[in-house]
């Protein structure tokens, strides 16, 4: 059928569809959005991680995907097609031009999104110049879709793409101290395996060693003083570490970084079940050193600008003493209360075995996925 | 002694949990998007999206069209299929496709006739209303006997809540259409207005004398028949209509959505929670399912409750702002945050004034005890004498 007869077939076809498509168009799936993430992955800002994600429906109505016809795109199709789907996408998505970044892409993957698979480019970002406005010429799939928006995010910011315009994002906010307050508060509430590190350290600490038995504390202001000293011990610890390797001296691989975190949580949760160490201000400060390097890769992520380290690493670190100080007010308190109850047993117990069991879960995780 | 050191313990701990619990949730930066874990399938086979077929021919289009942008019957043709296509699957990603590919004549003034109802269609369908209004009647002061642009003008002018206009585009089909179109496109209007029953009488009477009428048509009719049913307090009747539509075609999402609130209506969550199952792509009728499931407390409550939330924040984070009713709904019915709803509802107000919005509108006062807003609906009752069962009895019940 020529161009020109299936217009004409379709004018006759679709006129009423159009009429009556008037009164019922409310509902909507998702509309068309394209994602761009990236953020700062080297301690001179000159090398940034991220990825491009675009929807696989859009780039089969653009690069026509589904070449079999038979209205499914498979893996095997969309690998196929991973050239083009490169080529369309470095052509019109210039990164960091004012920095002079040049792109390196990585092997095409996929991710799941609320509204559906997404094509997903990773790519490396290697600029001449530590970007402090990183520039974004973004110019996907508006010729095919008008009402599609790009997503740009660089750190924490994140702009709206709503037309072929160049963008550009300004590193600003996340030089601030508070900023850094705030993510390294944020980082450790959220972070369940520095919470839970801390909480097999100040469970035991309602009771104490008297001559050779195990007695409850008689006062809040002892056990207050035994989890000082630990706390103490843990930020001394994770300072150090986090200080050596946020200013380049030393530095870690993640992969090595993160099991070894969760291992020193089954470490910690262990002690708590066979009380092999009883100076748990030891144990907080030998595997503190650990958590550390963690921070600091968060610290990384953020986008640190290396020239003015000092301000936010003291922010960062400020935030996770506050976060850790808020853990253990909430806490210990309540365990004071409970001390002698059957309860208390059987959250040191149970609870360490627990923790344990799921820190290892972690390792193995972080280990081999 | 022990009992006061007891006392200050567990003061000392309540507040120390207070001020952490305060501090977490000052200290929390903005959420950042969310990056899905990206993975790499396994299977070659694996079937990642459902794509529409494209035959030979739009292929060939499309390929045209990105060549030499600029050619109006093939622009025209593409556009027609896009919106076809987003009726079908009430997928408004087609609505986008289909302005892209009038791109060349979009920001004209006056582009042809043929791109200006297309326009208006799409504009309405973004909730561009009073711009879909000046297409429609620009298109109208060169064709004044277009029915498809008379018919998008009532519509729309329904919508705004500008009634003569509405009343007038239907008027201006007579000698146009059948007299099914004619009663069709009448019927809400004297309807609202206390002519319910004769305006199903004629919408009945077209239904049964027209020889096999277009399915289109027919269900355009029969969903009018269901909401007057609505207007006069009979969910009997409606449900009755809409079940023998949803036999003729199980994915009319419009039919769909009236059918669930009228079962929320009457109480009946259960089957609503049935009757909406495998339909959460659709927005509208995710945000009914998850209101049923949650009076109906089922078991994918939570589940459904925090797709909704996602949705929303997805429109959010696009800063697309025609979710508003959706939106008004579900906090209202499952968040149950009465004061914000109102807001939301007021919002909606002031771009859509359907019956449905001003139910809503009055609901979301009620909950929130919002006077102001309560007199919005009643006001607006008043001056266009609206006659609505729903409405008739909430109002009844404040007074």
């Amino acid at each position: 059928m020529s161009v020109r007869a299936w217009v004409k077939q379709l004018g006759v076809a679709v006129a009423l569809a159009t009429l009556l498509t008037l009164p019922r168009l409310a509902a909507a799936h998702s509309p068309s959005t394209g994602r761009v993430t990236l953020e700062v992955d080297s301690r001179d800002g000159r090398e940034l991680r991220g990825s491009v994600q675009l929807a696989i429906r859009d780039l089969d109505t653009a690069l026509w995907l589904d070449r079999d016809q038979n209205g499914d795109v498979t893996w095997a199709e969309l690998q196929s097609a991973e050239p083009a789907v490169r080529n369309y996408v470095a052509q019109r998505l210039q990164l960091g031009e004012s920095s002079r970044c040049s792109v390196t892409w990585q092997a095409l993957r996929v991710a799941t999104l609320n509204d559906g698979n997404y094509a997903t480019l990773p790519l490396l970002l290697h600029c001449a110049l530590a970007p402090t406005e990183l520039t974004v010429r973004y110019r996907l799939l508006f010729d095919i879709d008008a009402q599609h928006r790009g997503l740009v995010q660089w750190n924490t910011q994140t702009a709206i793409v709503r037309s072929p315009e160049l963008i550009a994002l300004s590193a600003g906010q996340s030089s601030s101290v508070p900023s850094f307050i705030r993510e390294g508060v944020w980082h450790i509430w959220i972070g369940y395996d520095h919470i839970l590190f801390l909480l097999c350290l100040i469970l035991p600490a309602v009771y104490q060693r008297r001559t050779a038995r195990w007695q409850p504390a008689d006062s809040l202001g002892d056990a207050t003083r035994e989890v000082f000293e630990i706390v103490t011990a843990f930020t001394l610890a994770h300072s150090i570490t986090l200080v050596i390797s946020a200013i380049g001296l030393v530095s870690m691989p993640t992969r090595y970084v993160e099991t070894a975190i969760a291992l020193s949580v089954v470490a910690a949760a262990a002690n708590n079940l066979w009380r092999a160490v009883d100076a748990r201000w030891a144990v907080a400060f030998v595997l503190g050193l650990l958590h550390g390097f963690g921070f600091s890769s968060v610290l990384l992520a953020t986008g640190l600008p290396a020239q003015h380290a000092v301000g936010p690493l003291l922010g960062f670190n400020i935030g996770v003493e506050l976060g850790q100080a808020a853990i253990v007010v909430a806490t210990l308190p309540l365990l004071f209360l409970i001390r002698r109850t059957l309860v208390y047993q059987v959250l040191l117990r149970g609870g360490s075995a627990l923790v344990a069991v799921l820190a290892l879960f972690w390792a193995y995780q972080r280990w081999c996925l | 002694m022990g009992t006061s050191r007891k006392a200050i313990t567990l003061t000392v701990g309540a507040v120390g949990l207070a001020a952490a619990l305060t501090a977490a949730a000052l200290m929390a930066p903005p959420h950042r998007g969310q990056a899905a874990a990206a993975f790499t399938p396994s299977e070659p086979g694996r079937v990642l999206a459902r794509v529409p077929i494209r035959d030979r021919a739009e292929l060939a289009a499309r390929e045209a069209l990105a060549t030499d942008p600029a050619q109006l019957e093939i622009a025209v043709g593409l556009a027609h299929a896009d919106i076809a296509r987003a009726r079908a699957a009430s997928d408004p990603r087609y609505l986008g496709q289909a302005q892209a590919a009038l791109a060349p004549w979009w920001h004209q003034a006056a582009p042809p006739s043929d791109v200006l109802l297309l326009r208006a269609t799409i504009r309405q369908s973004l909730h561009e209303f009073p711009a879909a209004l000046a297409d429609l009647a620009q298109l109208l002061a060169q064709q004044p006997r277009n029915v498809h642009a008379r018919l998008t003008l009532a519509v729309v002018a329904t919508v705004v809540g500008d009634y003569a206009l509405a009343q007038q585009a239907c008027d201006g089909l007579q000698g146009l259409v059948g007299e099914l179109v004619l009663a069709t496109c009448r019927g809400p209007l004297e309807a609202m207005t206390g002519h319910s029953e004769s305006a199903k009488a004629r919408i009945v009477a077209a239904l049964a004398s027209a020889r096999e009428p277009n399915a289109a048509i027919a269900a355009w009719a029969n969903s009018t028949l269901a909401e007057i049913a609505v207007m006069r307090g009979d969910r009997a009747e409606a449900e009755l209509v809409l079940r023998a539509m949803l036999r003729a075609d199980a994915n009319d999402s419009y039919a769909l959505a009236l059918l669930a609130d009228v079962l929320l209506a009457s109480n009946r969550a259960a089957d609503a929670v049935a009757l909406l199952r495998d339909h959460d792509d659709v927005d509208n009728l995710l945000v009914r399912h998850a209101i049923a499931a949650h009076r109906a407390n089922a078991p994918h409550a939570l589940e459904l409750r925090e797709q909704m939330q996602t949705r929303l924040a997805a429109a959010a984070e696009r800063q697309d702002r025609i979710h508003a009713r959706e939106e008004a709904m579900y906090v209202l019915a499952v968040e149950g945050d009465a004061a914000r709803a109102v807001t939301i509802a007021l919002e909606n107000w002031q771009v859509q004034k359907e019956l449905a919005d001003a139910r809503l509108l009055l609901a979301c006062g009620q909950a929130a005890g919002d006077r102001a807003a309560i007199a919005v609906v009643t006001e607006w009752v008043t001056a266009h004498g609206i006659v609505d069962e729903t409405l008739t009895a909430a109002i009844g019940g404040v007074k």
